[in-house]
């Protein structure tokens, strides 16, 4: 299982305004908003973790089924700036956030070793979606991949795990 | 109490500077999934949620907000809240 997100920075920017009042109390918990309140650059942390919950919330809609907005539910625990876990209703997952001027992109897989095996797909690639949920099949092995896309103003990313 | 029709012609107004699909947004009914549909990034479902508060005066709790993905949900929610504060 694998979910991805990715934010362009220059985007985020036009379209929301993290300081409204309101926004990031939706968003966080007490924890992780403190974590924005001291970041050294707090537009990057809000970023940050929200790349998390979105990238771990994919895992968790597809092996659940469940759809809903409740990003609270979802809680980062924050390791460092490239690592981590989420947590959602005792389930876990870990995460890799790669952090550029650009764009913000984090992968969240159920297991850490599971990082290893990930693969980058290209634009090309035949994608085939499942009640909303992408997934590649392949014709030769019957193997079915699963398969996280994520798209933001300038960016398009999709990754898959390689059968181990 | 708010006609239905009223919350729909109100949403749409509330939304709109969230949609770049104008088409979409014109036809909107019940049914309309605010991500699958209208194509509202998910940050920006926060300041929809934000909107309808201010605009109606009520609070949106977490689990309320959790069932908001589509115009359905956020029209029972809309009615519920308001119907709490008379
Ligand atoms: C899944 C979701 C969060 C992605 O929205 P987004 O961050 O605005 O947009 P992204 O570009 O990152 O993701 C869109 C892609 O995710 C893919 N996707 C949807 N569900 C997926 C899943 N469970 N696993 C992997 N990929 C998924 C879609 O195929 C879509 O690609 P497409 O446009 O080529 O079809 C959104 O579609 C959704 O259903 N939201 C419901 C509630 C919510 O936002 N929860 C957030 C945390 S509480």
């Amino acid at each position: 299982m694998i979910g991805n997100d990715i934010v362009d920075l220059a985007l985020a920017k036009k379209e929301s305004n993290w300081q409204r009042k309101g926004f990031l109390e939706k968003i966080f918990t007490q924890k992780e908003q403190l974590l924005i309140k001291n970041a050294k650059n707090s537009e990057e942390m809000v970023w940050n973790l929200w790349t998390r919950k979105e990238a771990a919330y994919k895992i968790y809609n597809r092996e659940t089924g469940f759809r809903g907005f409740n990003p609270v539910k979802l809680v980062c625990f924050y390791e460092d700036q490239s690592k981590g876990t989420v947590s959602c209703e005792g389930f876990l997952y870990y995460t890799q956030t790669f952090v550029s001027k650009e764009f913000i992109y984090t992968i969240a897989v159920l297991e850490k070793e599971y990082f290893k095996y990930l693969e980058k797909i290209d634009v090309a690639t035949k994608i085939s979606k499942i009640n909303g949920i992408p997934s590649i099949f392949d014709n030769v092995s019957l193997v079915v991949k699963p398969v996280s896309i994520s798209h933001h103003g300038r960016f398009w990313e999709a990754v898959t795990m390689l059968p181990f | 109490m708010i006609q239905k029709q009223e919350i729909i012609e109100q949403l749409k107004e509330i939304i709109k500077p969230y949609v770049n699909d104008k088409l979409a947004l014109n036809s909107l009914t019940e049914t309309t999934d605010f991500i699958n549909d209208l194509k509202i990034n998910s940050a920006n479902l926060v300041d929809v949620v934000l909107d309808i508060e201010e605009k109606y005066n009520i609070v949106i709790d977490n689990e309320s907000m959790e069932r908001m993905v589509n115009v359905q949900a956020a029209i029972e929610i809309i009615e519920t809240k308001v119907g709490e504060k008379n």
